[in-house]
C-alpha cells in the first residue's frame, strides 16, 4: 500500500529528484519497515488473541491458528476474571488498588514538582543552582538503594505513631512520590526557565504575590509541561512492579503488575489469566498513550536523563 | 506630588562592578524624562530599581514624597512597560489589562470601565477578546501601554518599549506615546538607547555612561551645550565631528588653517595651559561652498570621500588636512546640489557654533 | 537568622503604613536602608518561594536522601543491622557464585542492550524519515513503552516458550525447519532418552544412522514380517492405520508387513500377527542390495503392507529409513538458562560460568529492545528533526553523497543525542528487574543485581539486610558515573 502511495504522482512531482533516485530502494524500504512494524505488533496481538481464546486451547494449538479458525474467539476468559467481582486479590480489586496508588502519586508529584520548580526558577534565595544540581544527581538513584532503609523507616514510624505505612497504600504512594520528584522537578524547571522573567515582573508590578504569580501566571503557562509530567508519572507508577512488591508485602490488595507476576511460575496453566489480565492492565496506559501522545512524547524527550 | 527622586542611587553586583554609580536625578510631577545611553550604561538597572525589581545597593528612591527602597513593586504605585511587553500569553487582552486591578480587588464595573476606556484611547476595542499571540507587534505594544494606564499609577516606567517595532511603526508610536503622556500628565521615566527617541520624547533627557549620569537637560540644551565629549558624540545624528587638534592660544590648527575658537572656550583652554583641544563641529555647522565666495568665514578645503543622500538632506564626508592625521568631517549639504566622490571642495566653518573640550578630561571648555 | 526577618518585617510595616498617611511627612528611611540588603521584591517573595520548595525538599530528604545514607551504613552492618561487620558483606557479595553471576548478567546487559538499542533507534529514526507512513510506524514501535515491563515480559515469555504450540518463535522456526526437512510420522524423542533401536521387536535390528533394517535377507518372491513396538495407538489412529495382515507373496517382488507387534489380548507374545494388531501405515522403506545400496523405495499402506516390485534376483534387506523417526524441530530453550555460549578451555567451573553468555540473557534483551526501541527512535528522531536542514543542503551542494552527508554531517551533529540515549538506557539496564522476574522467574542463571537484591533482602526469610545493602551500594556506585555525566551536561 505504501509502495503504491510512494509512486503516486503528487509526491513524485514534489520531490522529483529524490523520487527518481530512490524509487527502487524505496519499495524495498517500505517492505522492510512494514515487516518490522508487523514484528512489533505481534506480541501485543498475541496477548489479545490468547485472552480471547478458550483457556483449554493454550498449549494445544498456537494462538495464530485464530487466523484460520476465528470462531474460537470468546469473551469467556474476561467473564471468568470478572466473575469474582471485587474480591481482594482479584483483577478488579487489583485495578482499583493500582488506581488508588497511581492517582495520588501522580497528583502529588505534579503539584509538588511544579511548586519546587517555581521556587528554583523564580525564587530569589541563594543556592538555587546547588539545590538543582543535587536534584539532578538524585535523578538516577536506583529505587533499590532506598528499599530497605525506607522499610525500616516505616516500621520505626509505626512504633512511634501506631501507624506503620509498610504494607499500606500510603507507604507505596510516599515512596513513588519521592522517586518521581527529581524527574518532575527537572522537567518542570526546564520548562519554567523558558518563561520570560518579564512576565513575573509584570505580575509583581500588577500587584501579585508569589502564590498568585504561581497560580495565575506560571501554572497556566506550564500546563503542557505539567500534563507531560503527569502522564509520564502516571504510566510510570501504574506499571511499577518492584515498589509495590516490596511495600505492599503482606497486603491482601495487589497492584495489577503484582497480580500478573503472581502467575509467572505457573505460566502454562494460567496463561489465559495472564493474557486477559495483561490486556486489562494495559488498557489504561494504552488509552492515555493514544489520547495524549503529544504530551507523552514531550515527557519522554524531557525525561531522557532518567 | 508624584515626582521621582533618585538620591545617590547605586547598584553594585556581587562581583563588585557598579552598574549604577551614585545616580542623582529628580523627575518632576508630570514630567517626561528619558534615560539614554549605550547598552550596559545602567539605564535599565536604574529603572528596575525605581520599579522595585532590583535590589538597591545604596542610595534612595523616592516616589512622591516617600522613600520606597523597601517597598515591593506592587506598593510603589508605578506601572512598567517592558521591552518584551511581558503580556500574559494565556490571558485575553482584556484580562491582561484587568489583571492588576483584579489583584487590587477593584470592583468589577470599575475594572470594566477602566479597561474599556484604555482600550478606546489605544484603539484596542476590537481586540479585547483576543490572546496576545493573535496580535501584531504594534497591537501588543499598545496592550502593554494599556495595562500600564488602566491602573492610573503615579509613575509610568518604560523600558525601551519601542525597540521591538519596525522603523515606521516606531516613529508613529513614539508620537502616540508623547501625546498620551501629555494627555494623562503622568510622571514618566523612559529608558531607551536611541537618542533620537529620547530627544523627541523627553522633556528632559538624562545621558548615562557606565553607570554615571553625564548630563540631564532639555533636548535643546543637551544638543547645544553637551557637557562633555561623550554627550557631544552621543547626541545628534549624524554624530558631531570630534577631532583632536593642536591649539595655538586662540585657534585650533587644521593643517594650514587656524580655526578660531569661541572666546570663552579659548580663554578656558589657555588658562588650563592646553596645547591641544578636542574640537566639536556639528555637521550643520559645516557648509559646502560649491560656488566659492561667501563672507569671511573660516574655510577648509578637502576631497569628498563619501556622499550619503537621505532624500531631504545629504551628508558629505570630506577628508581635510588636520593635526597629526587627516580630518574626516561630515557636513550637511543641500541634497539638490551634491558634489561627486573625489571632488575637491571647500567647507565653510561656522566657528561660533564650535564646541571645545579638554582632551584629557573630556569636559566642555567655555560656556 | 531568626531575628533578622522579624526586624525586617517591622521595618516593612512602617514603610507599608505610609500610603495611608501620604501627602505628609516623608519617612526617613536612610537608617532602614542601612539595615541590610533591601529586599526589592519584598521579603515575602524570598521566604514564600522557599516555602514552595519545602514539601519536595523534605520528601526527598526523607525518602531518598536519608535512605541513601542508611543503605551505605547498613552495608557495613550484619544482616539484622545490629552489629558492625566492616567489609564482610562486600566479601560475601564478591565470593558468592550466585551473586557473581548476577554481575556477569549485568555486564552482559550493559554491554549489549544499550548499544543495540541506540543502533536500532538510529536506524529506525533515519529510515522513517523516508517513508510516508512514518507516524504510523513510530506509533507502532513506540507503543510498547506504555506497557508495564511485567506485561511485556509475560508476552515475551509466551512468545519464547519452548513448545511450538505456545511459543510463536519456536513455531516459526519449526515451520521453516519442517519445510526444509519434514519430521517423520513416528517421531522418536531422542532428547527424552528414547532410541530408534528400542522400537525393533520382530525381524528388525538397528541399522546405521538411526535406521532399522530386517535381520533376515529376503529374495524376490519372498515376504518379510517386521514387528515394531513403542508406537502409541493414538499415533496410529492419527495416520489412519488398519488391522495388520500378512500380504501374499508375488513373483519378482519383495513383499512384507510392518505392524505394531503388541496385542492387548496377548500382551507378552511377539512375532505373531493378531487381529487386534494394526499395521504401521505410511512408513518409508528402502530395499537394500547386499552391498548396502538402495535399489528401490516404497511406503507401507494402511494395513502396514508393502511391496517392492520388479526386483532382480539376489539377496536383499528391507530398511526403515531414519526419516520416519525424525522428530523434526522440537524447539529452542530460549529462556531456560541452560543453553549458553560457554568457553570450554581449561578454566575452573566458576570461571566458566562467569564467562559464559546464557541464551536467556539474549532472549530477554530481545524483549527489552521491543519495549525500548521506540523510545530511542523518538529521541533520536527529535534530534534529527532539530538538525538545521540548511546544513545538510550545504553538504549536498559541497558535493557530499547521501551516505557522506549522513556519516560526516548528520552523525557528528547527532552524537550528543545518541549519548543521551545510550546513557539513559545504561542506567535503565543497570536496574533491570521486571523483565527478569517475569520472563525467567525460576532461572537463577538470569538473575541481575536488582533481582538478587530483592531475593536476598525481601523474598528470602530471614532477609539479609547487610548483603542486600551491599548490593544496593554497588548498584549505586555503578550509576555514579552517570550522575557525573548528567551534572556536567547540565552545567
Amino acid at each position: 500500500m505504501s509502495a503504491v502511495q510512494t509512486a503516486a504522482p503528487p509526491l513524485a512531482l514534489r520531490t522529483r529528484r529524490l523520487a527518481v533516485r530512490f524509487r527502487p530502494t524505496r519499495f524495498v524500504l517500505n517492505v522492510i519497515l512494514g515487516l518490522i512494524a508487523l514484528f512489533w505488533l505481534v506480541p501485543t496481538l498475541s496477548l489479545l488473541v490468547i485472552s480471547l481464546r478458550p483457556a483449554s486451547s493454550f498449549g494445544v494449538t498456537g494462538w495464530w491458528t485464530v487466523f484460520t479458525a476465528p470462531t474460537q474467539l470468546t469473551l469467556h476468559n474476561y467473564q471468568s476474571l470478572f466473575s469474582t467481582g471485587f474480591a481482594s486479590g482479584g483483577i478488579l480489586d487489583s485495578a482499583i488498588t493500582t488506581a488508588l496508588i497511581t492517582v495520588p502519586a501522580t497528583v502529588l508529584v505534579t503539584v509538588l514538582a511544579s511548586l519546587a520548580a517555581y521556587s528554583l526558577v523564580f525564587g530569589r534565595w541563594r543556592g538555587r543552582t546547588a539545590v538543582f544540581l543535587v536534584i539532578v544527581a538524585l535523578l538516577v538513584v536506583p529505587v533499590q538503594v532506598a528499599l530497605i532503609p525506607v522499610a525500616q523507616l516505616y516500621n520505626a514510624f509505626g512504633h512511634v505513631s501506631g501507624f506503620n505505612p509498610f504494607g499500606t497504600l500510603p507507604g507505596v504512594i510516599i515512596f513513588h512520590v519521592a522517586f518521581g520528584l527529581p524527574f518532575g522537578i527537572f522537567l518542570m524547571r526546564n520548562f519554567y526557565t523558558g518563561i520570560p522573567k518579564d512576565l513575573l515582573e509584570a505580575g509583581r508590578i500588577d500587584g501579585a504575590g508569589e502564590w498568585t504569580l504561581f497560580r495565575r501566571v506560571v501554572l497556566p503557562l506550564g500546563l503542557p509541561a505539567a500534563a507531560s509530567l503527569a502522564i509520564f508519572q502516571f504510566i510510570w507508577v501504574w506499571n511499577d512492579l518492584l515498589v509495590g512488591l516490596v511495600f505492599l508485602g503482606g497486603n491482601q490488595h495487589h497492584t495489577l503488575t503484582i497480580y500478573l507476576y503472581g502467575f509467572t511460575r505457573t505460566l502454562a496453566n494460567n496463561y489465559w489469566v495472564i493474557a486477559t489480565g495483561g490486556i486489562i492492565s494495559i488498557l489504561i496506559p494504552l488509552a492515555i498513550f493514544f489520547s495524549f501522545q503529544r504530551y507523552f512524547v514531550r515527557g519522554v524527550l524531557a525525561g531522557a536523563v532518567k | 506630588m508624584s515626582r521621582v527622586v533618585l538620591k545617590d542611587l547605586t547598584k553594585r553586583y556581587a562581583g563588585g562592578n557598579l552598574a549604577v554609580d551614585r545616580l542623582n536625578l529628580e523627575v518632576g510631577d508630570g514630567e517626561f524624562v528619558c534615560l539614554v545611553g549605550p547598552s550596559g550604561c545602567g539605564k535599565t538597572t536604574a529603572l528596575r530599581m525605581i520599579a522595585g525589581l532590583e535590589d538597591i545597593s545604596g542610595g534612595q528612591v523616592m516616589i512622591g514624597d516617600k522613600v520606597v527602597n523597601l517597598l515591593p513593586p506592587r506598593d510603589r504605585d508605578i506601572a512598567l512597560v517592558f521591552q518584551s511587553y511581558a503580556l500574559y500569553p494565556h490571558m485575553s487582552v482584556f484580562d491582561n489589562m484587568a489583571f492588576g486591578l483584579k489583584l487590587r480587588k477593584t470592583p468589577k464595573p470599575e475594572i470594566e470601565s477602566a479597561v474599556r476606556e484604555a482600550a478606546r484611547i489605544l484603539d484596542l476595542e476590537r481586540y479585547l477578546d483576543r490572546k496576545p499571540g493573535q496580535l501584531s507587534g504594534g497591537q501588543r505594544q499598545r496592550v502593554a501601554l494599556g495595562r500600564a494606564i488602566v491602573r492610573e499609577p503615579a509613575v509610568f516606567l518604560m523600558d525601551e518599549p519601542l525597540s521591538n517595532l519596525d522603523a515606521k511603526l516606531r516613529v508613529q508610536t513614539r508620537a502616540e506615546i508623547a501625546a498620551l503622556q501629555l494627555r494623562l500628565g503622568v510622571t514618566t521615566v523612559y529608558v531607551t538607547h536611541d537618542q533620537v527617541e529620547a530627544m523627541t520624547l523627553g522633556h528632559r533627557v538624562a545621558v548615562l555612561r557606565e553607570g554615571r549620569l553625564q548630563q540631564c537637560d532639555t533636548p535643546r540644551r543637551l544638543y547645544e551645550h553637551p557637557c562633555n565629549v561623550f554627550v557631544a558624540g552621543f547626541v545628534g545624528s549624524p554624530a558631531m565631528n570630534l577631532d583632536r587638534l593642536p591649539f595655538d592660544g586662540t585657534a585650533a590648527r587644521a593643517g594650514e588653517v587656524g580655526i578660531p575658537l569661541p572666546g570663552a572656550a579659548a580663554a578656558a583652554a589657555r588658562q588650563a595651559g592646553l596645547s591641544e583641544v578636542v574640537l566639536g563641529l556639528r555637521p550643520e555647522s559645516l557648509s559646502l561652498e560649491l560656488d566659492g565666495g561667501g563672507d569671511g568665514a573660516t574655510r577648509l578645503s578637502g576631497a569628498v570621500h563619501l556622499v550619503e543622500d537621505t532624500g531631504a538632506d545629504a551628508w558629505v564626508h570630506v577628508d581635510a588636512p588636520g593635526g597629526s592625521s587627516a580630518l574626516r568631517l561630515v557636513a550637511l549639504a543641500d541634497a539638490r546640489r551634491l558634489p561627486a566622490v573625489g571632488d575637491r571642495i571647500v567647507l565653510a566653518v561656522r566657528v561660533a557654533e564650535a564646541h571645545v573640550f579638554d582632551p584629557a578630561t573630556g569636559e566642555r571648555l567655555g560656556d | 537568622m531568626a531575628t533578622v526577618p522579624r526586624r525586617r518585617s517591622l521595618v516593612l510595616r512602617r514603610a507599608v503604613a505610609t500610603p495611608a498617611e501620604t501627602g505628609g511627612a516623608s519617612v526617613d528611611a536612610t537608617g532602614l536602608v542601612e539595615l541590610g540588603k533591601p529586599p526589592g521584591g519584598g521579603w515575602r517573595s524570598h521566604l514564600g518561594s522557599l516555602l514552595f520548595l519545602a514539601p519536595a525538599a523534605i520528601w526527598l530528604a526523607l525518602i531518598v536522601g536519608y535512605p541513601l545514607v542508611g543503605t551505605i551504613r547498613d552495608s557495613f552492618f550484619n544482616n539484622t543491622s545490629t552489629g558492625f561487620v566492616g567489609l564482610a558483606n562486600y566479601k560475601t557479595v564478591f565470593s558468592t557464585a550466585d551473586i557473581l553471576i548476577t554481575f556477569r548478567n549485568n555486564v552482559i546487559w550493559v554491554v549489549v542492550a544499550p548499544f543495540l538499542l541506540t543502533f536500532l533507534g538510529l536506524v529506525f529514526a533515519v529510515l522513517t524519515e523516508r517513508i510516508r507512513w512514518s507516524t504510523a510506524f513510530k506509533t507502532v514501535v513506540f507503543m510498547p513503552i506504555a506497557f508495564s515491563m511485567t506485561a511485556s515480559g509475560l508476552v515475551w515469555n509466551s512468545i519464547m516458550n519452548i513448545d511450538p504450540h505456545i511459543g510463536m518463535l519456536n513455531a516459526t522456526l519449526q515451520t521453516v525447519s519442517d519445510w526444509v526437512s519434514p519430521p517423520g510420522l513416528y517421531p522418536v524423542n531422542t532428547s527424552a532418552g528414547q532410541t530408534v533401536s528400542s522400537l525393533a521387536a520382530t525381524g528388525l535390528k538397528a541399522g546405521p544412522g538411526g535406521t532399522l533394517e530386517s535381520t533376515a535377507a529376503v529374495s524376490p518372491g519372498g515376504t518379510v514380517t517386521l514387528g515394531m513396538i513403542g508406537i502409541s495407538p493414538a499415533t496410529l489412529q492419527l495416520v489412519g492405520a488398519q488391522t495388520a495382515d500378512v500380504p501374499s507373496p508375488a513373483s519378482g517382488a519383495v513383499s512384507g508387513l510392518v505392524w505394531r507387534d503388541f496385542s492387548p489380548s496377548h500382551p507378552t507374545t511377539r512375532g505373531q500377527v493378531y487381529p487386534d494388531e494394526d499395521g504401521i501405515a505410511g512408513l518409508s522403506l528402502s530395499l537394500l542390495s547386499s552391498d548396502g545400496s538402495s535399489v528401490g523405495t516404497t511406503q507401507t499402506d494402511a494395513h502396514g503392507d508393502f511391496r517392492f516390485a520388479g526386483v532382480n534376483a539376489g539377496s536383499y534387506r528391507v530398511e526403515v529409513g531414519s526419516g520416519n523417526f525424525s522428530s523434526g524441530f522440537t524447539g529452542i530453550y530460549w529462556l531456560s538458562g541452560t543453553q549458553s555460549i560457554t568457553p570450554t578451555s581449561g578454566l575452573s567451573q566458576t570461571a566458566q560460568a562467569l564467562l559464559s553468555i546464557p541464551l536467556v540473557d539474549m532472549s530477554m534483551i530481545i524483549a527489552y529492545l521491543w519495549i525500548w526501541a521506540g523510545f530511542a527512535m523518538v529521541i533520536i528522531g527529535a534530534g534529527l528533526a532539530a538538525i538545521n536542514r540548511e546544513v545538510l543542503e550545504a553538504a549536498r551542494i559541497d558535493g557530499a553523497t547521501e551516505w557522506q552527508t549522513f556519516r560526516r554531517v548528520t552523525m557528528p551533529m547527532l552524537a550528543p543525542v545518541l549519548i543521551v540515549v545510550f546513557v539513559t538506557m545504561t542506567i535503565n539496564v543497570l536496574k533491570i528487574f521486571d523483565i527478569i522476574v517475569n520472563m525467567a522467574p525460576s532461572v537463577s542463571q538470569a538473575n541481575t543485581l536488582a533481582t538478587e537484591l530483592y531475593n536476598v533482602g525481601f523474598a528470602s526469610v530471614p532477609s539479609a539486610n547487610g548483603t542486600a545493602s551491599a548490593i544496593a551500594v554497588l548498584l549505586f556506585i555503578l550509576v555514579m558515573p552517570v550522575i557525573y555525566i548528567n551534572l556536567r551536561r547540565i552545567r
